[in-house]
C-alpha cells in the first residue's frame, strides 16, 4: 500500500464495517414498502456505533441486511456492505454462514426465546467453536467454560450443564453474549440486548459490554430504541426515521446539539425525572381505598395436600403479593415501581377486583374481606388500563362500540346519547370523533391506548389503574400518553395507580410512589422525596441503575 | 419425573382398569342373549340350560359374578372360554401377541415415515413438495380401512395380479420374509389413516419451531443447515408428535379390528368379533379389560418419552 497523505485516512480505508447507500425495500400484498433508505454507516475497528429508533424505523432490518439473514420478500435496491473491506453482498449463503458466528456475531433481545429450550447451554455455546474453530467437543467445553468465565458468571462449569430453563434472565443473556464473542469476531451486533431484562440485570448487562468492548477492542453495532441507554456505551450514533438516517455523528454532540427535528423530538421525549409534568397534589389528604396486609398466594396448596403431603404443600406455590398495606388518595397519582415478579401487577388486579386476595380492601367507607364481595358499583368506580391495547381491545369490535360499552353498562348516559358521549370521550383522549367507526387494527399502538383509556374513564371512575400502559410504546408516544392520563386526571379529579418499571417516567408524574420487590411493599415515599437519603437499599439500586444521559440534565431540551 | 409420580401414574391407571371392569362387567351382562341357550342350542332343555347356568355360575346374582371375576382377574384366573374349552388366558394371549404385531408394524412404519415427511413438508413450506404431501396424506385419513383394505386388495391381492396374499398370517420367528408379506397390506391400511395425524402435526409444529428465535439465532451463529434442522429444529418438534401418536394408539386399536377382520388376522379383533357373535362372555370381558389397559400403558409411556424430549417438562 502506498502510503498516505493523511494517516486518518489510512486508519479508515478499511472500517470493520461500512455501509454505503445501502437502501432495502420488502414486496407486500400492499406493494413495495421501502424499509432502508439509502443508508451510509460506518464501524471503525474497535468502535461502538448506535444506531437508534422507533418500532418501525428499519433498525432491525438494518441488522438482517448487515448478517445477510433477510426474508424471501426482501429486495435489496443496491449498495454496499463491506465487512473490512469486503463486499458481503455478493457472498453465497455458504461463504455468509461461514462467515457468521466467526467474524461477525449477533446478541439478541430476548435471550429466553433466543436460546433453544432443549439444548444445554454448554453445547450452544461450544457448537460454534466446534463449527468455526474446529475444535472437538471436549476443547469445546473447556473453551466455552474460559467464555462464560468471561462473562462473569460464578460457577461456569456448572452453567455449562444447566438448560435455558434452568438460568435466571441475566445468566442466559450472559451465555449469549459468551456465545458471540466465542469466536472473537470483528463486528458484534446488538439488538436491544437489555429491552427485554429487568432494570438492575439490565444494568450488570450494559456493565459487562463495556468491560468485553475494552478487553477484545470489539467493533460493535449498538441497536436500540433508548435513548438515553444508547448515549451511556456508544462512541458514535446514527439515528433512524423511517428508513433514512436523520443524523449521526459523536454521540455527545448529537445530544448536545442535535441538528434533526426528529433527534430533538427523540430527545425531548426521553423521560428527564427533573422535568415534572403531573399535576399539584390533592390539597386535602383523603383516602379513596385502602390495603390493610393484602395477601394474594399463587398455586396455593389446596386442603387434600395439606393433609396428605405437609411438606410439600409448604412449600408450593408463591406469593404474588405478602403483607401488602398502602392507600390510594382521592385525585391523587400514586406510582407502584419494580421488576418483574415483584407483585405489582398482582396488586393491581387486587384493585381491579380480578384476584383472589387474603386481607382487606376498603373503598370509600365499605370493607371488603375477599374478591367474592367486590360489587358492580366497586367495578365502575374502579376502571384499569391494560399493557397491551392489541390484547385488550376486542378486535371484532369498533371503537365506538368499545368505549360505548362501559356507557350502556353503567347507564352512565341515556342509550340515545351514548354516541354523543363516544365522540366526547375520543376528544378527550385527542382522536377525531369519526374514530367510532374504526376498528382497533386500523389505528396505531399509541391511539389504541388511548381508546383504551377513553373506556377506562368512560365509567367516570374514581380510580383508574394503569398497569404499565406505556411499556409496549415507542418513547415518544411514551410522553404523550403520560401527558393525556395527567390532563384527564386535571379535568375530571380521578386518582390514579400508575404501575411502571420506568423509574424516570414515574418521577416525573407520581405524587407518591410504592417500591415492591419479591411481593412485598420495600419502600413508600413523596415523589420529590426519591433521592432522599433514608431510602430503601433496594431502592437506591433501582435508582441507580436507571440510565440518564449524563449530561442531560445540562441541555433543555423543551 | 420422580419415582413417586411413576407410582401415582401407574396406581392411576389401576384404579382405572378397575373402573374398566365394572364397565365391561355391566355391558356384557345387559347383553341380550342367554349365554346357556347360546351354547346349548334353541332346542336345549330348560333344565340342561339351568345345570349349565349353575356350572357357569350364571344363576348367582351379579354382583357375586362380578366379584368372581374380579378375583380371578387378581389370581391371574380369567377363567375358560365358553366356546373354545381353553383357557382365556391362552386364547386371549396368543391373539394379543398377533394383534401386537401387526400393530407395531403398523405404527413404527407410520412414525418412521410420517416425521420425516412432516418435517419435509414444512421446509418446503408452500411448494408443490408440501402440497403434494398434505393431499397424499390427506387422502388416507379421508378413506376409511373398510375402503382402503378393498381397493387395496382388489388391485395388489386379486388372482389375477396376485401380488400380496389376501389375507392370512405368519408368524415372523424363524420366517420374517413371510411375515412381511403378509404382514403389508392390512399394516399399511391401518398405517395410512394415521400418516396425515402425525405428519401435520410434525409439519405444523416444525413449521412454528423453524420461525423460532433460536432457530434464526442457531442459523446467525453459523451453524450448518444439518445441524440446525437435525439438532436444533426437529427435536423440538416432536414432542407434540408423541402425544398425538399416542392419542392414535387408541384409533389403531379400533381400526384393527376392522382390518383383521378382512385380512384374516388372527388377533384380538377377530378373537372379540368371535367371542361377541357366540357370547363367549370370558373372552369379551378379558379382551376389553386388555385394550384399556394397552391404552393407559401407552399414554403413560408417551409422557415419558414426552419428558425425554424436552427438558422443560417436569412431573412431580
Amino acid at each position: 500500500m502506498t502510503p498516505s497523505l493523511n494517516p486518518a485516512v489510512t486508519e479508515t480505508t478499511k472500517p470493520a464495517l461500512a455501509i454505503r447507500n445501502y437502501s432495502l425495500s420488502y414486496r407486500t400484498a400492499n406493494g413495495i414498502v421501502a424499509a432502508l433508505k439509502n443508508i451510509d454507516l460506518t464501524i471503525g475497528k474497535g468502535q461502538t456505533v448506535g444506531l437508534v429508533g422507533e418500532s418501525g424505523s428499519g433498525k432491525s432490518s438494518m441488522a438482517w441486511s448487515i448478517m445477510r439473514y433477510l426474508p424471501p420478500n426482501a429486495v435489496e435496491d443496491g449498495g454496499a456492505i463491506r465487512l473490512a473491506g469486503e463486499e458481503i453482498l455478493d457472498y453465497t449463503p455458504r461463504q455468509m454462514a461461514d462467515i457468521r458466528g466467526r467474524r461477525m456475531a449477533m446478541v439478541f433481545q430476548d435471550p429466553s426465546t433466543s436460546l433453544n429450550p432443549t439444548i444445554r447451554l454448554g453445547e450452544q455455546i461450544g457448537e460454534v467453536l466446534m463449527r468455526h474453530r474446529g475444535l472437538t467437543k471436549v476443547e469445546a467445553m473447556q473453551e466455552a467454560e474460559a467464555a462464560l468465565a468471561r462473562t462473569g458468571i460464578t460457577r461456569p462449569k456448572e452453567m455449562l450443564q444447566r438448560y435455558p430453563h434452568e438460568a435466571s434472565g441475566g445468566e442466559k443473556q450472559r451465555v449469549v453474549i459468551a456465545t458471540a464473542f466465542a469466536c472473537e469476531p470483528e463486528l458484534i451486533i446488538f439488538d436491544e440486548p437489555t429491552t427485554a431484562l429487568d432494570i438492575l440485570t439490565a444494568r450488570q448487562i450494559l456493565d459487562l459490554f463495556n468491560q468485553l468492548r475494552e478487553e477484545t477492542n470489539v467493533s460493535a453495532l449498538y441497536i436500540s430504541h433508548d435513548l438515553g441507554l444508547v448515549s451511556r456505551v456508544v462512541d458514535e450514533v446514527s439515528v433512524l426515521h423511517k428508513g433514512g438516517i436523520v443524523e449521526s455523528g459523536r454521540v455527545d454532540d448529537v445530544f448536545r446539539r442535535p441538528k434533526a427535528d426528529y433527534t430533538r423530538q427523540l430527545i425531548g421525549a426521553v423521560p428527564n425525572p427533573d422535568r415534572w409534568i403531573g399535576i399539584d397534589a390533592p390539597a386535602n389528604p383523603d383516602p379513596l381505598i385502602s390495603l390493610e396486609t393484602i395477601g394474594v398466594h399463587y398455586n396455593a396448596p389446596t386442603m387434600l395436600q395439606k393433609i396428605f403431603q405437609p411438606k410439600e404443600a409448604e412449600k408450593a406455590g408463591f406469593w404474588g403479593a405478602k403483607n401488602v398495606s398502602m392507600e390510594v388518595r382521592k385525585g391523587e397519582l400514586l406510582g407502584v415501581v419494580g421488576e418483574s415478579g415483584s407483585g405489582k401487577s398482582t396488586i393491581a388486579k387486587v384493585l381491579a377486583g380480578l384476584q383472589d386476595f387474603d386481607g382487606k380492601l376498603q373503598f370509600d367507607g365499605k370493607t371488603f374481606g375477599s374478591r367474592k364481595d367486590i360489587d358492580r358499583a366497586y367495578r365502575r368506580r374502579v376502571q384499569l388500563v391494560f399493557q397491551h391495547p392489541d390484547a385488550s381491545l376486542n378486535p371484532r369490535q369498533t371503537i365506538g362500540t368499545i368505549i360505548g360499552r362501559p356507557l350502556k353498562l353503567y347507564g352512565i348516559v341515556p342509550a340515545d346519547k351514548v354516541a354523543t358521549r363516544v365522540a366526547e370521550l375520543l376528544e378527550m383522549v385527542r382522536l377525531p370523533a369519526d374514530y367510532a367507526r374504526r376498528h382497533p387494527h386500523q389505528l396505531s399502538g399509541g391511539e389504541k391506548q388511548r381508546v383504551a383509556i377513553a373506556r377506562a374513564f368512560a365509567a367516570e371512575p374514581d380510580l383508574v389503574i394503569c398497569d404499565e400502559v406505556t411499556a409496549a410504546l415507542d418513547v415518544s408516544v411514551q410522553a404523550a400518553v403520560a401527558e393525556l392520563l395527567v390532563k384527564l386526571q386535571k379535568e375530571t379529579g380521578t386518582a390514579c395507580v400508575f404501575i411502571t418499571h420506568d423509574l424516570n417516567l414515574i418521577r416525573q408524574l407520581a405524587h407518591r410512589i410504592a417500591v415492591m420487590h419479591h411481593g412485598a411493599l420495600v419502600d413508600f415515599f413523596d415523589g420529590p422525596d426519591a433521592r432522599a437519603d433514608d431510602r430503601d437499599p433496594y431502592t437506591k439500586a433501582l435508582l441507580d441503575a436507571v440510565p440518564v444521559h449524563a449530561d442531560m440534565e445540562a441541555f433543555d431540551v423543551a | 419425573m420422580t419415582r413417586g409420580y411413576l407410582i401415582r401414574r401407574l396406581l392411576a391407571i389401576f384404579l382405572v382398569l378397575a373402573i374398566v371392569t365394572f364397565a365391561v362387567f355391566a355391558i356384557t351382562t345387559v347383553l341380550p342373549g342367554n349365554a346357556a341357550i347360546m351354547i346349548l342350542g334353541e332346542y336345549a332343555t330348560p333344565d340342561a340350560v339351568a345345570a349349565l347356568e349353575r356350572q357357569l355360575n350364571l344363576d348367582q346374582p351379579w354382583y357375586m359374578q362380578y366379584f368372581n371375576w374380579v378375583a380371578g382377574i387378581l389370581r391371574g384366573d380369567l377363567g375358560m372360554s365358553l366356546r373354545l374349552s381353553l383357557p382365556v388366558s391362552q386364547v386371549v394371549g396368543e391373539a394379543f401377541l398377533n394383534s401386537a404385531l401387526l400393530g407395531a408394524t403398523a405404527l413404527v412404519a407410520v412414525t418412521v415415515i410420517a416425521i420425516p415427511l412432516g418435517a419435509l413438508a414444512a421446509l418446503k413450506r408452500g411448494t408443490a413438495v408440501d402440497l403434494a404431501i398434505g393431499l397424499f396424506s390427506y387422502l388416507g385419513t379421508a378413506l376409511p380401512e373398510f375402503v382402503t383394505a378393498t381397493l387395496l386388495l382388489v388391485f395388489l391381492a386379486a388372482p389375477n395380479s396376485g401380488i400380496f396374499p389376501a389375507g392370512g398370517f405368519v408368524a415372523p420367528w424363524g420366517n420374517i420374509g413371510g411375515f412381511a408379506y403378509h404382514v403389508a397390506l392390512p399394516a399399511f391400511t391401518l398405517g395410512l389413516i394415521l400418516l396425515a395425524h402425525i405428519s401435520r402435526q410434525v409439519r405444523s409444529e416444525m413449521a412454528e419451531v423453524l420461525s423460532s428465535d433460536y432457530i434464526r439465532a442457531a442459523r446467525l451463529k453459523g451453524l450448518t443447515e444439518r445441524r440446525v434442522i437435525r439438532r436444533h429444529a426437529l427435536p423440538n418438534s416432536l414432542a407434540p408428535a408423541v402425544a398425538v401418536i399416542s392419542l392414535d394408539i387408541g384409533y389403531l386399536l379400533g381400526g384393527i379390528i376392522v382390518v383383521e377382520e378382512i385380512f384374516a388376522w388372527p388377533g384380538l379383533g377377530r378373537l372379540l368379533m368371535y367371542a361377541l357373535e357366540n357370547r363367549d362372555l370370558p373372552v369379551i370381558q378379558a379382551v376389553t379389560l386388555l385394550l384399556a389397559g394397552v391404552y393407559a400403558l401407552s399414554n403413560l409411556i408417551s409422557d415419558i418419552v414426552i419428558a425425554m424430549l424436552d427438558p422443560r417438562v417436569r412431573y412431580a
